[in-house]
């Protein structure tokens, strides 16, 4: 078993406040609290450690440095840290564990959940949630350990509940002691006699609406929709369903979506009709007249497209984000939405 | 005045089946089902849209993988009235879930038919359906665990998709049928009594709970069949639980294969069994509704949510079991069915499959939810033996949850659960 340890320049002791600029190193053995891994049954081979101000600063070089003594080393797991309260600290170490992961490497960190590092893993690495205090160490350790230890030598991990490790965002199948109708049945006579529960508790992602346009014949106007609507033969390949990605398309100089220059690629519904008049999708005929006639300030000059079929609500969440910023950035002030 | 004579209970006679051998007559004695292969391929030829029919037999721990599987049916026969098996659809019409009926235990008839290859649909429109006899991915369908009668259809070239289509599950059906009439006149491992609804011991004071079993009905090769007919255009409705037990409901509808209802998890629902077992005991099982799911337009959607909840609350319910079929759109007909029910005052679980994203709908009301799984979720890599029913199945590659037959079907039948990780 091979295991690589990513430190601080404290905790590699490198030294204080006044190392925080130290570059990447690679360094034998077990350095620091690695010895305490080493104690708990996880023996280090190799240490690498780096000054939190330099991985701040130099993020991308740092990185590629790591990354690449990784690649040498091929280690059956990757320990980072623990970072407990620190901020800058915990952003490395989640930062390496995301891209250690996304490599295939089984990567186990420790922070506090409210961690820079705990987003920055973006689910890659497996998160012991601490205190903010380095005085957890001799508790923590052997948690990590514990974990890495059976990562490494590809033992099963269970559900995060069960190990105590921070969800990662996914969710993972298992059986459960009975069939989803009983279990469907404890849970509504439950809620019904004042005890509500769910096995799914989704986000609280909930949009107030934004307050309305104070002046509508102002306003920069855009078009964004679902409804598949991308230029004939679609040239960018845009999923027909589960979609990964959305586009825009200019409308400069264009006055209406012709049926011979657009199309839909929705696969959840039938085209012929849209198809026969894109603008059913993406009403550009309509906004242009009202444009002409001064009841919008604008049209933004491109449109938004996306499909809007089997779409999990995260990824709908990201493209509208995504979306979002960019209109906003534009100074778009309103956006007409159309679905199907 | 002369009294309405009383509606007489389902008894459902179970017989065990621990070996199946082919033979040259079928038949059933003391848990061996020897099968005649010639006669069930012979019972396809009553079909002029079937060009040939090929019949395996596998067993769980096969390394056998079988592909493109439409239905899954569980052998089911009328025993006093044969001739009435599967109502409307294969027999003639009388209502089911009543009188006695015999079934096989442990043996499952299973369709394949590619229809893409056979020109009957575009290759984009069907996904993957499996069922793996052996290897990491045989826990995820119900019938992996099931010695299974395969028939694999070749549709005759040319035969329009409605005939293939009848063609295929008509057979499917006789064959279930032939197969459990050989227990006719013996005597069942197991007997299970299925009185009307709200007829337990003593119902008083208890919550009476109701199901609402969403179908999907949108043509050719996606529909749900009530006693024959396809249920599109289906306002909600009740419908004696007994009788979706007992044959009067069947499926035709082959999308996504994780969360499609094969017409087993209707003859042997899980939800209908607890609640009527229930029934009287810690609830009263108020009844049965049974709604669409991939409605059109948003007011098709509201328009069915409202008539599902107003039904819930003729049927006197306090609290209702919202079930789902297949994914994306009909997540939306779910949570608009919740969000009905609750703003009448009715209490609602829905049971849902997840995704690698999380869920595809969701609204506030939504508040007591039973995960089914993630569909997404890979299985690992397997190399079966034998392919039955393709020529390419991802054999040595990660498999989708989504593409085993009922791995995620949401009418509460599998015990799998998605749990954050």
């Amino acid at each position: 078993m091979k295991v690589v340890h990513y430190l601080n320049q404290f905790f590699a002791g490198l030294g204080g406040e006044e190392a925080a600029g130290h570059e990447p190193v690679r360094l034998e053995g077990a350095v620091g609290p690695g010895r305490g891994l080493g104690a708990a049954g996880l023996p280090v081979d190799v240490t690498l450690a780096c000054g939190d101000d330099h991985f701040g600063e130099h993020e991308a070089e740092a990185l590629a440095r790591l990354l690449a003594w990784l690649e040498e080393e091929e280690p059956d797991v990757l320990v980072c840290g623990p970072s407990f309260g620190s901020g800058r600290y915990g952003y490395a170490c989640g930062s390496l564990a995301r891209e250690a992961g996304r490599r295939g490497v089984p990567v186990v960190s420790a922070m506090t959940p409210d961690s820079p590092g705990v987003l920055a893993a973006e689910g890659a690495a497996y998160i012991v949630p601490t205190g903010s205090n380095v005085t957890e160490m001799r508790t923590v350790l052997p948690v990590v350990a514990g974990l890495a230890g059976r990562l490494a030598s590809g033992e099963p991990v269970g559900p995060a509940e069960e190990e105590g490790y921070l969800p990662r965002g996914l969710r993972r199948n298992e059986l459960a002691d009975a069939t989803g109708a009983v279990r469907a049945l404890d849970l509504l006579l439950a809620k019904l006699a004042g005890d509500t529960r769910t096995e799914v508790a989704p986000s609280g992602d909930r949009v107030p609406p934004a307050p309305a346009v104070a002046d509508v014949s102002r306003a920069t106007v855009a078009l964004v929709s679902e409804a598949g609507c991308v230029p004939q033969g679609n040239p960018d390949r845009l999923p027909s369903r589960h979609s990964n990605m959305w586009l825009r398309y200019p409308l400069g100089g264009v006055a209406s979506l012709d049926a011979d220059a657009y199309e839909s690629v929705h696969s959840g519904f039938d085209t012929a009709a849209a198809n026969e008049d894109p603008n059913r999708l993406v009403p550009l005929d309509a906004v242009r007249q009202l444009e002409a006639e001064g009841h919008i300030g604008k049209l933004h000059d491109v449109f938004y497209t996306t499909t809007g079929v089997d779409t999990p609500v995260a990824a709908a969440a990201k493209f509208g984000q995504e979306i979002a910023a960019e209109v906003h950035e534009a100074e778009v002030q309103a956006v007409i939405l159309t679905g199907t | 005045m002369s009294r309405r004579p009383a509606d007489p209970p389902l008894g459902l006679g179970t017989y065990e089946v621990v070996e199946v051998s082919p033979g040259p007559s079928t038949s059933w004695e003391a848990g061996n089902l020897v099968v005649d292969l010639e006669s069930l391929r012979g019972s396809a030829a009553k079909e002029p849209a079937v060009e040939a029919v090929e019949v395996h037999l596998v067993r769980p721990g096969d390394p056998v993988r079988i592909a493109n599987v439409l239905d899954a049916v569980v052998p089911h026969v009328k025993a006093e009235d044969p001739e009435a098996t599967f109502p409307g659809v294969l027999g003639r019409l009388a209502p089911a879930g009543r009188g006695r009926s015999n079934r096989l235990g442990g043996v499952t008839v299973l369709s394949v038919c590619d229809l893409p290859a056979a020109g009957l649909v575009e290759q984009d429109d069907v996904n993957e359906a499996f069922v793996d006899m052996a290897g990491p991915g045989a826990d995820r369908s119900s019938f992996g665990s099931t010695t299974n009668v395969v028939l694999a259809f070749t549709p005759r070239p040319g035969a329009p998709a409605a005939d293939v289509d009848l063609a295929i599950r008509r057979t499917t059906l006789r064959v279930a049928r032939d197969l459990a009439a050989t227990t006719i006149g013996a005597a069942p491992d197991r007997e299970e009594t299925f009185r009307p609804v709200g007829t337990g011991d003593d119902g008083e004071g208890l919550p009476a709970i109701a199901a609402i079993l969403q179908v999907g009905s949108e043509g050719p090769f996606l529909d749900t069949f009530l006693y024959g007919l396809r249920m599109e255009g289906l306002v909600p409705t009740s419908l004696d639980p007994r009788e979706v037990l007992d044959g009067a409901l069947t499926n035709g509808a082959y999308e996504w294969a994780g969360s499609r209802n094969p017409t087993a998890f209707y003859q042997r629902n899980a939800l209908i069994r607890e609640l009527s077992e229930a029934d009287g005991q810690r609830l009263r099982f108020a009844g049965l509704i049974v709604a669409l799911g991939y409605l059109n337009t948003a007011f098709e959607k509201q328009r069915s949510a409202m008539l599902s909840a107003r039904l819930a609350q003729l049927l006197g319910a306090d609290g209702v079991v919202c079930t789902t079929f297949e994914t994306g759109n009909s997540h939306t007909d779910t949570m608009l069915t919740v969000r009905a029910c609750e703003r009448m005052g009715i209490r609602t679980t829905a049971i849902v499959t997840e995704t690698n994203g999380g869920l595809t709908d969701h609204v506030p009301e939504a508040d007591c939810i039973i995960s089914v799984g993630n569909e997404d979720e890979l299985v690992p890599a397997w190399s079966p033996d034998r392919v039955i029913g393709a020529s390419a199945a991802r054999v040595g590659k990660p498999v989708p949850t989504w593409a085993y037959l009922g791995a995620t079907c949401q009418t509460g039948d599998m015990r799998w659960r998605a749990v954050p990780a």
